[in-house]
């Protein structure tokens, strides 16, 4: 299991880094009116309807935009737990706390591709 | 042309003779000086993996139907998802902040024939896009636009 951690590290490495600098670019603004701002008032709820938001999110911008917000913050969330994991003294249970991690982020690409494909 | 080499191809079949002081965590880890912030920054990861999973319910909801999504506005209007959500936010930024700050500091001297641009350069540029790209959204999804 080290090993193929090992040899899936450049994967692993440029899905993090795009979690970390495409993710965080995204879900800024993602979380400023979806995660904040309407839910408390500060824009209209109007603007999160589901016509609107099905037509801004159902084209094909729309579909790359959510994907990256889906996809790369669970990379650079499993990545970044796994490093803590090591930290805190978990060096050697490693392989099996990087590869399950991995694999969520795994399973929530595939089930985002599923979602976006759906809309 | 030769083939790419193993990783850990050098590392010797058993451990050496020279005797090695085993691994001690330093002085102030985890929450003292540097060493805060470094397990702060390491600590968002769990942030972005439940912000990644909330977002996913939330497109899922959307792609099933008026009432799924409805069903997630109504859930986001809960004091304890805004919290998280604004604690998202906070965490969100942090990261931006520290990563743009050592994004220059990470680059090597040259790539291929190019060097990279000054550090003041490369971070103006990260912040514009950052800043651009969260205006854009918040203007789209705020109902500025469409």
């Amino acid at each position: 299991m080290k090993q193929l951690l090992i040899v899936l590290e450049p994967v692993i490495w440029f899905m993090f880094g795009q979690g970390i600098m495409i993710g965080t670019i995204l879900l800024t603004g993602w979380l400023i009116v979806v995660g904040v701002g309407v839910p408390m008032g500060i824009f209209p709820a109007d603007a999160l309807a589901y016509e609107r938001m099905h037509m801004l999110g159902s084209n094909v911008i729309g579909r790359v935009v959510l994907l990256g917000l889906i996809v790369l913050p669970l990379w650079k969330g499993a990545h970044h737990l796994r490093s803590l994991a090591v930290d805190f003294g978990g060096g050697d249970r490693d392989a099996i706390v990087g590869s399950l991690l991995y694999l969520i982020a795994i399973v929530g690409s595939l089930l985002g591709i599923v979602a976006v494909i759906r809309l | 042309m030769a083939r790419a080499a193993h990783p850990q191809a050098m590392q010797p079949k058993k451990p050496g003779t020279t005797r090695t002081a085993p691994p001690k965590m330093p002085d102030g880890f985890p929450g003292k000086g540097r060493y805060r912030t470094y397990v702060a920054f390491e600590t968002t990861g769990l942030i972005y993996l439940l912000m990644g999973f909330i977002i996913l319910r939330a497109i899922w909801q959307l792609g099933a139907g008026e009432a799924g999504w409805n069903g997630v506005m109504d859930a986001y209007r809960n004091p304890i998802m805004i919290g998280f959500h604004v604690l998202a936010l906070v965490g969100v930024i942090f990261v931006g902040v520290r990563f743009f700050w050592l994004f220059p500091k990470a680059q090597p001297p040259r790539i291929g024939p190019v060097r990279p641009p000054p550090a003041a350069i490369l971070k103006g540029m990260l912040y514009s896009v950052w800043i651009g790209t969260t205006l854009v959204m918040t203007w789209v999804l705020a109902g500025g636009a469409f």
